[in-house]
């Protein structure tokens, strides 16, 4: 081998020597980096699986949570179906008593009639009557009698009625729906609701009345499932009147006396569109902005523990939107009070 | 004609080292004169001799460069403590230097000055800028919304930001024989050059999605009202918060999200800085990656280039990559050129380097953005 190619060959192993010497004090430091870097993965990794362990945990409670929601609500809903039904034979069996007596009312006040002309008679014909018939009339005080006695009966006319209407509200209000959509009287169905909450509506010691002012607007018979839109017309009737029951918190009779709790009720036809408009509207607290997003969807409730199921306005949303293809929407101001608007095509 | 050669070596002694890159070079170039050229190189080597070997082999080119953390070639494929330099020869394409100096004063000045300075002596509009500019004295969102901003919406830009080998001390700039700290050098090609590019990235969201409560630009104090550290600790128990786990920082909508990687933090403040900015109120989550990942996305980014290439054949291709990509792979940095390698049949001269902080458009159409944590490939040539 000449001198110039053991030359060459000492540059060249100098060379390797020098990139192997910074090769190994790179990798010192490479490793190092490395297993720095596998810890981090080995903390990520293991936080993220003790995040997913808990979300799982909340997901399993969660859906626990549910069934048993759902199996409370399948009592529930048994209980309501043949509480339903009960009400309904109930209202039933009220109405032949009441019919007995309403139907023997007209000839008792024909009878009674009679007896009084037929006193009449006697008092012009035998004005000179015994010491004991003149005791009896003024004990029995017969000028009161006969001015009474018409008034009682048509009093007892009116309580017939009132029982009457009651039991038929009760029985169109419970009715099971039918597969079928039938044709049906809206403002009717809200007129029952309102009969049925007449017990929340009136004086209390807390507050006066809640007036309850009606706009009814013209429009037919709308085909839809009865039972299920009075569900949701006393859904936002209470839950109006509860909105009221809360803005009254603090004040004294006579301040909700000045500006007094009123729920006002506006229904109209949408001639370009054939839907029924249904304007339910209270001047209680009204919803925050924030409420107003979930409040439609399930089991969203900002009632206490025990007082709101927080299925109410999702199954209202799903009666009007989904069963019924139409609209609910709210407007509201936090304060100020809410309205709650539906639209229901008419056929 | 559009040439470009690769030289490459891994001597750590530097006047060895550039002299066996010039013989290569040199005998690549086969007596073309070339106009300019772009050189990587390892922070520990003596970078001023480096320049001036160079210079002195090729008087009146246009070079500039930085300092990395690991070097690819088509030479000698993946290193670290290694220099790489690319030169371009033309007739039809022309190639001009600039730099912008003391870019953390003024972002905007710097960068202007260096578009002016290689514009001034450009004779065509410009098509492309390539660029290496300083990372850790300011934002890499900074330096590329001047650019931008001095070089017009038609103009895409590309290139890395210098590294110092994860040290996170100081990086350096090369603009033809200065070795420079904070400034911005850029090279801009103009006349019938032909290119594309390829940007992807392989980190995937993980975790629990976040806010960013406080932020500063590229500070970033409170993450969901708490210091924006413990948001790490949570992840990483106590380690600290590292390029390998960036932050994906997601669109408005939630969909789309980008990267951005911590470079540094403050115990005391609990904040974390991170190479780019990150705007208020941003929704974000840690992210994470595998071996497997990064490569797949390397050779996504080559392949995507290499479809959109709007000519039949590239001369040359220049790669971009995170570091924390290398970090990451280890032994296996090295398959992630040697992947776009078996994606060709013949020999394309190419060369790379790992930075902290690609710069490249999203796509064809968009504009230029920054990110961490990609492998950005852009091909060149004029046929």
């Amino acid at each position: 081998m000449e001198i110039v190619d053991y030359l060459q060959e000492i540059k060249e192993l100098k060379k390797a020597n020098r990139i192997i010497k910074k090769q190994l004090e790179r990798s010192e430091s490479d490793r190092e980096k490395l297993e720095e870097t596998n810890n981090k993965k080995e903390c990520l990794l293991r936080k993220v699986i003790d995040e997913l362990k808990e979300y799982q945990n909340k997901l399993e409670e969660r859906s626990h949570e549910l069934e048993m929601m759902l199996l409370n609500l399948q009592i529930m809903q048994n209980k309501m179906s043949s509480l339903g039904s009960l009400v309904a034979d109930v209202a039933h069996e009220i109405n032949n008593p009441v019919g007995f007596i309403a139907g023997n009312l007209a000839p008792a006040q024909e009878y009674i009639d009679n007896l009084l002309h037929l006193i009449e008679l006697y008092q012009q014909t035998y004005p000179k009557a015994s010491q004991e018939i003149q005791e009896t009339i003024k004990v029995i005080d017969l000028e009161y009698v006969r001015e009474d006695l018409p008034k009682l009966i048509s009093s007892m006319k009116e309580g017939t009625d009132r029982i009457c209407n009651i039991s038929n509200s009760l029985r169109t209000f419970s009715r099971a729906d039918t597969e079928q959509k039938v044709l049906f009287n809206l403002h009717e169905g809200i007129n029952n609701t309102l009969l049925i909450l007449k017990h929340r509506l009136k004086a209390n010691k807390i507050r006066p009345v809640i007036e309850v002012v009606k706009y009814y607007g013209e429009f037919p018979l709308v085909e839809c499932f009865p039972g299920q839109l009075n569900q949701v017309f006393m859904n936002l009737l209470a839950n109006a009147i509860d909105a009221l029951d809360e803005s009254n918190s603090g004040l004294s009779f006579d301040e909700i006396k000045a500006n007094p709790n009123q729920i006002t009720i506006h229904t109209a036809l949408i001639e370009d569109t054939n839907h029924a408009l249904i304007q339910i509207q209270d001047n209680g607290v009204g919803i925050s902005a924030d409420v107003q997003q979930k409040m439609f969807g399930h089991l969203f409730t900002t009632k206490p523990v025990g007082k709101g199921t927080g299925l109410g306005l999702s199954i209202a949303y799903q009666i009007i939107v989904q069963k019924h293809r139409g609209t609910l929407k709210v407007n509201s101001v936090l304060g100020e009070g809410s309205k709650f608007i539906i639209t229901i095509p008419i056929s | 004609m559009f040439k470009a050669v690769v030289g490459h070596s891994n001597d750590p002694d530097s006047p060895s080292a550039v002299e066996e890159v010039l013989q290569q070079c040199a005998s690549s170039l086969a007596g073309d004169i070339p106009k300019a050229g772009i050189l990587f190189a390892a922070i520990d080597f003596e970078h001023s001799l480096i320049l001036q070997q160079i210079h002195q082999a090729f008087p009146g080119i246009q070079l500039i460069g930085g300092t990395t953390d690991g070097e690819i070639s088509s030479v000698l494929e993946f290193q670290q403590d290694s220099i790489t330099l690319m030169l371009f020869c033309s007739d039809e394409v022309e190639i001009h230097a600039g730099v912008g100096r003391k870019v953390s004063g003024d972002p905007i000045t710097a960068t202007k000055q260096a578009v002016e300075q290689a514009k001034a002596k450009s004779t065509a509009t410009p098509r492309l800028c390539l660029t290496h500019p300083e990372s850790l004295t300011t934002s890499g969102v900074a330096i590329l919304n001047g650019l931008k901003l001095a070089l017009g919406q038609n103009v895409p830009i590309f290139g890395g930001l210098a590294g110092d080998q994860s040290r996170y001390q100081n990086t350096y700039q090369f603009f033809q024989t200065e070795v420079l700290s904070d400034s911005v050098p850029i090279l801009l090609f103009s006349g019938t050059i032909l290119f594309s590019h390829g940007v992807a990235s392989g980190w995937h969201p993980i975790g629990q999605r976040s806010k960013v409560t406080k932020v500063d630009k590229n500070i970033v104090y409170e993450i969901d009202g708490k210091p924006a550290l413990d948001f790490y600790h949570h992840y990483l128990a106590l380690l600290s918060p590292s390029m390998e786990y960036p932050l994906a920082v997601f669109d408005q909508n939630g969909d789309n999200f980008y990267i951005r990687a911590p470079i540094a933090y403050n115990q005391e403040f609990g904040s974390i800085t991170f190479f780019g900015d990150i705007p208020d109120q941003a929704i974000i989550q840690i992210s994470e990656t595998s071996y497997e990942d990064i490569l797949a996305a390397s050779k996504a980014s080559f392949m995507n280039a290499l479809d959109s290439y709007p000519g039949r054949e590239p001369s040359s291709v220049l790669f971009f990559s995170c570091v924390a990509r290398r970090q990451i792979l280890g032994t296996r940095a090295k398959q992630e050129y040697q992947n776009t390698k078996l994606c060709l049949t013949d020999y394309l001269p190419a060369c790379g380097f790992y930075s902290y902080g690609e710069i490249a458009p999203i796509d064809r159409i968009s504009e230029t953005q920054f990110h961490n944590e990609t492998f950005v490939t852009l091909i060149l040539g004029t046929r």
